[in-house]
């Protein structure tokens, strides 16, 4: 909301530095956003008096204008169409004026005014359209002034020649741009906001008074038009006052600045009219054409199913039983409270205006609105509420300012369908509940007269108050809505600071400590945390061949987000694909967060399946030295989720090769794992699918690992101490012949069996094929450590136990020692 | 001369020779080798040793004395030698030339946190050193968690300032942190003091709005609690997370839920107040970091409890926008792209 500093002051009578202004009424909850100078900079442009216009000798579409500048007078040459006639009142640069030329579109920089020839003819300064000056959008001619009421001034001596024309037109403005909450419907208008100075500043507040408008005695209104309410509740109060015998012609300057600077587009006097009021009162009208309503008569009533109308903007809308019409005889003219309709439109040649004022029902008027996507300042108002009893007010003031500005006549009488009229609540306020919600006491004095400078009655009832609020103030329905009235009036800084001691309950078990402990792992394992959008496109989980078990969104913004993740894998696959575009080769990221499984059963605590997964991705090159490194492959992910897993639950993980190759479809089969721990599975971990590779373009190998953090934590692996070694170990080496398909896990299975308790640890430290080896062997290198926890072993002890071993691994595997 | 005489002079002479030999040595082996060709097996003190027999019984003792010394002698020698060598080659190991230290240490990276997620376990610990506990809530809510309970009205401009994403009529992405105070209300007996971080959405996509992201939510209720306990609570949060000295102010705002309700605005953490010219704060030497507000005795009614009895306040941040200003960052959307090179800066 836009509010004029200058308009503020003459309806409050509170002259204070608009910067103050403007701090205290943030402090109060009325924020100020920002403060725009409207006005200035205009140096050395003057009022002009034109003394005469004569035809360019050379150029068709000049004049030669000689100017009053108050001093003397000025040859310019000038292209516009509209040179008023003698003694026209221009708006005249003189040399050296910076013309700032804000409102001519694809101009930048000021222009700087100087004596030019125009073919032949020298121009002594500059006569200048509104546009040019940065004060109004008209770009077409210059501006003409005119004496406040539309007309060529007379005798007006504050437009005598030679006056600076900012001083003129009292041009220079602060505009206060409001930052209002949805519960302000009050300050949408500036005598709302007036009311909310003067209570600020402990200041009395007088309402606008309207003039009485000029009447015709020819019929009273309600013989010329009738007015049908059929939906009372979504229209509570209806009222119309008509103009007739009116001219429709632009406003005159102070008008149409006044809408210009406050953010709206002046059109006509009628209809700038109608804007005006809107701006001072917070009240929306609309202006029908009378000629133009059939009957004339006016029915309020709700649309019927797939009704259909073409609203002002020439868009044609479709409507439900939802939508409120305002209709004619004939059908509808208007979407109550939003927008009006292209066939009553108020045209050049309207000389009948039927003025509409009228309270709506806020959330009819708000599923309109959003319905149809069209947000407009009356919807605007009517959504946050509007004062149904400001609306005789309001009409008045529109109805006398279009006779005046459109010298035509109002009819006698007022049409006010109000069957309901709406009270003024009344409230109990107790004085301990203020200072026992703000915490120091208030004085009870105090809060009533803050409430009384809103417009509120107060009456005691013992110690207590009896508050009654003035309707435009809709959002104050409790007594905890005085409290803030008082609160915020008095300033939040009147409140004392206290530092309470915190009473604690008993413990409640957290997730948010292991979900900690779950990213601050996975950093310390050298991996980037990625943070990825929760809602995907439906391709990605295609891509991944995930079951299509996604929850979609009805409203999606893009189909790219639309629906919610059931993997980590495709957001942190996107920054993959992102990172090989812009050839970045080594990417490790992880992320922690919730996937969507689907919905829950009805009478379930939440609505949805949500789970808390944390996911890592490896691509590009190992960590090298100096060296090119090879690929990063299955053995890498499965390092990390072993030491993943160890980490959060104290319990070393089993990964076995999934038994069901269709589960996990979208990693390669050679090596698709799940974790498990505690015979519970916690993750999976492998490469990724080469057809996922290549659909998601990533460019090559990508190890991943998923973990179930919610299984995770479950898996309680007891951290016990386990006494340190007495007596030495012994180390021997071995190097063994064995076909391909002899495991890893083989040869730790026949050792085990063969050295029993005495076995401390089997360390494959090579794994060999080429020369000299047969195809379909490999050679492997291990060495095994043995201790025993109550001596120490001898040579001869070891050397037979080691034997022993070795026999097992040629009779159990087909082991050649070499 | 007797003969143990000429066989102690001849030792003596294996000795000197064995001393003048090692001075040509220059390795170990070298040393070695030549110690061996005098005190080896084969070496000529160890053949002098033999002629033991050659001399009077009565002599044998001396002899053997004097050979012993001679070896003695010997064996230091050799191993004077082989320590002067060490030391020489210890000498020329370290004015051997320098490394170029200026190679890359090989690489041990620890991972990056992710900036929003940094910010939030700041704010955070923060709360807990305050004696709030970290609660959670789904993200994908329902309306009556998400709004009605809150005290937001179908139909009102409050509640379309969220603009939602939406799963079903009734269910929804959650648009703030704020369904879980409703939660654990519903859940917990008073008191209740609990942090409540969480990801939430909005249908909105701009430099400075993304569809997701970030809130920290703080609940305290319990008998007796006051605004001015949250301006007490609120000005150690903030001081704890951005330092000191940092002034603090409330402004009266708007939250269906809470009443009153206050914005929360901190010092510029860019000018420091000094205003001027200062883009960050627009000039006022203020920066909004969240809203506040005493509970809404109708949040009360709809968790059952008695808002005569109990009162509390409520106060939250979003979690990215301080990540920014602390970061630096200027477009939301960086947060979410992933893109290595950003989230290697952390």
């Amino acid at each position: 909301m836009r509010i004029s500093a200058n308009w503020l002051r003459s309806l409050t009578q509170i002259d204070v530095p608009v910067d103050e202004l403007a701090e205290r009424l943030t402090r109060a909850g009325v924020e100020v956003e920002a403060v725009e100078r409207v006005g200035e900079g205009l140096d050395r442009i003057v009022v002009g008096a034109v003394k005469s216009c004569r035809p360019h000798p050379e150029r068709d579409k000049l004049v030669i204008v000689e100017v009053d500048d108050g001093t003397a007078t000025r040859t310019v040459v000038c292209g516009a169409p509209n040179v008023p006639r003698p003694p026209g009142r221009v708006a005249l640069a003189l040399e050296g004026a910076r013309v700032p030329r804000r409102g001519l579109p694809g101009v930048v920089g000021d222009l700087v005014v100087a004596r030019r020839r125009f073919a032949g003819i020298e121009s002594d300064g500059m006569i200048c359209s509104e546009a040019e000056l940065g004060i109004g959008p008209d770009a077409e001619g210059i501006l003409v002034l005119d004496d406040g009421a539309g007309k060529p001034p007379t005798q007006d001596p504050s437009l005598a020649p030679g006056q600076p024309l900012a001083q003129a037109l009292h041009l220079v403005d602060h505009i206060l741009v409001l930052g209002l909450t949805p519960n302000r419907g009050d300050c949408l208008g500036h005598t709302g906001v007036a009311r909310e100075v003067s209570a600020l500043f402990g200041r009395p507040w007088v309402p606008p008074e309207p003039s009485a408008p000029q009447r015709a005695d020819v019929r009273r209104i309600d013989e010329v038009v009738s007015v049908a309410v059929e939906d009372a509740e979504r229209c509570p109060r209806y009222a119309a006052a008509a103009v007739v015998s009116l001219t429709i012609a632009p406003s005159p300057f102070w008008l149409r600045y006044r809408l210009f600077t406050l953010g709206i587009r002046p059109i006509s006097n009628v209809v700038d009219v109608t804007n005006l009021v809107l701006l001072e009162f917070g009240q929306p009208l609309h202006a029908f054409d009378l000629d133009r309503l059939a009957g004339p008569r006016i029915v309020v009533r709700r649309a019927r199913p797939a009704e259909t109308m073409q609203t002002l903007d020439g868009i044609g809308r479709q409507l439900t039983d939802d939508d409120l019409l305002i209709c004619d005889a004939q059908g509808p003219v208007a979407i109550a409270g939003v927008m009006g309709g292209a066939g009553s439109e108020i045209g050049p040649s309207t000389k009948r205006v039927l003025i509409e004022c009228a309270h709506f029902e806020p959330r009819g008027i708000l599923r309109t609105a959003r319905r149809l996507g069209l947000h407009t300042d009356s919807s605007h108002r009517f959504e946050r509420g509007v004062d149904p009893n400001g609306v005789p007010l309001a009409l008045a003031h529109a109805a006398s300012l279009m006779t005046w500005l459109g010298e035509g006549a109002a009819l006698p009488g007022l049409i006010d369908v109000y069957p309901r009229p709406i009270a003024p609540r009344t409230l109990r306020l107790r004085p301990g509940r203020l200072s026992k919600v703000l915490g120091s006491p208030v004085d009870s004095t105090q809060a009533a007269s803050i409430l009384e400078r809103l417009g509120c009655t107060v009456a005691s009832r013992g110690d207590d108050l009896d508050v009654t609020v003035p309707t435009s103030r809709s959002d104050i329905s409790r007594e905890i809505d005085l409290v803030e009235e008082v609160a915020r009036v008095r300033g939040y800084e009147a409140i004392p600071t206290r530092y309470p001691s915190i009473r604690t309950g008993p413990p409640t078990p957290r997730a948010y400590p292991f979900r900690q402990r779950a990213r601050h792992t996975l950093a310390a394992l050298g991996l980037d945390e990625a943070v990825s959008y929760s809602f995907v496109s439906p391709r990605d989980l295609e891509a991944f061949r995930l079951p299509p078990v996604a929850l979609p969104l009805s409203n999606p913004l893009s189909e790219e987000r639309s629906v919610m993740r059931t993997s980590l894998l495709p957001g942190l696959c996107r920054a993959v694909a992102r990172a090989r575009r812009v050839r970045e080769e080594r990417v490790r990221l992880f992320e922690v967060g919730r996937v969507f499984l689907g919905w829950e059963k009805p009478g379930a605590a939440t609505p949805a399946r949500e789970k808390l997964w944390a996911a890592l991705v490896m691509a590009g090159p190992r960590d090298a030295y100096l060296e090119r490194a090879a690929e990063v492959d299955f053995f890498d992910a499965k390092g990390l989720a072993i030491e993943l897993c160890r980490d959060l639950t104290g319990v070393a993980p089993s990964i076995r090769l999934c038994s069901e190759v269709d589960r996990l479809p979208w990693l390669h089969p050679r090596s698709a794992c799940v974790i498990e721990a505690a015979q519970k599975v916690v993750g999976r971990v492998g490469e990724l699918h080469p057809d996922v590779i290549e659909s998601l373009d990533l460019g090559g190998p990508v190890a991943v690992v998923e973990a179930d953090l919610d299984a995770l934590r479950t898996v309680r692996g007891e951290r016990r101490f386990a006494p340190l070694p007495r007596f030495p170990a012994v180390s021997r080496d071995v190097a063994l012949l064995v076909d391909e398909s002899v495991r890893a896990a083989d040869i730790t299975r026949v050792v085990g069996a063969s050295s029993g308790e005495l076995l401390e640890s089997i360390e494959l430290f090579d794994v060999y094929r080429g020369e000299q080896i047969p195809p379909g062997k490999k050679s492997l290198a291990l060495s095994i450590r043995y201790r025993a926890a109550d001596r120490t072993l001898t040579d001869a002890e070891v050397d037979s136990l080691h034997a022993t071993v070795l026999g097992g691994l040629v009779d159990d595997l087909g082991g050649q020692p070499r | 001369m007797g003969l143990i005489d000429e066989i102690g002079e001849r030792l003596d002479a294996l000795v000197r020779d064995l001393e003048s030999s090692l001075q040509g040595a220059r390795s170990d082996d070298d040393v070695r080798a030549r110690a061996a060709r005098i005190v080896g097996k084969k070496g000529e003190l160890t053949a002098l040793e033999k002629r033991i027999r050659e001399v009077p019984p009565e002599d044998r003792r001396e002899l053997g004395r004097r050979i012993n010394e001679a070896k003695a002698r010997a064996d230091r020698i050799v191993e004077a030698r082989l320590a002067a060598l060490r030391a020489e080659a210890r000498r020329r190991e370290l004015e051997g030339p320098a490394l170029d230290v200026t190679l890359p240490g090989r690489p041990r990276r620890i991972g990056s946190l992710h900036p929003v997620r940094q910010c939030e376990e700041e704010l955070l610990d923060a709360l807990q050193a305050l004696g709030f506990e970290v609660a959670d809530g789904p993200e994908i809510e329902t309306t009556a968690f998400n709004f009605w309970k809150l005290g937001f009205a179908p139909d009102h401009p409050a509640t379309c300032m969220q603009d939602s994403f939406y799963l079903r009529d009734d269910v929804l992405l959650r648009t703030h942190t704020s369904p879980i105070q409703v939660r654990e209300m519903l859940s917990h007996p008073p008191p209740v003091r609990i942090a409540a971080p969480g990801t939430v959405y909005r249908r909105d996509d701009d430099v400075t709005h993304s569809p997701m992201f970030h809130q920290i939510e703080g609940l305290l209720v319990d008998e007796d609690v006051t605004f001015a306990d949250m301006k007490g609570i609120l000005t150690l949060f903030v001081r704890r997370v951005f330092g000191p000295d940092t002034p603090v102010r409330l402004r009266p705002s708007y939250f269906p839920f809470t009443e009153p309700s206050g914005e929360i605005d901190i010092g510029c953490l860019i000018c420091s107040g000094r205003k001027v010219g200062c883009r960050v704060c627009k000039g006022t030497g203020w920066l909004e970091v969240g809203g506040c507000g005493m509970v809404h005795p109708v949040v009360f009614e709809n968790v059952g409890y008695d808002p005569e009895r109990f009162s509390g306040f409520a106060f939250g941040m979003g979690v990215d926008r301080i990540a920014m200003l602390r970061f630096g960052i200027g477009d939301i959307r960086l947060l979410y792209e992933n893109d290595v090179r950003f989230l290697r800066q952390f």
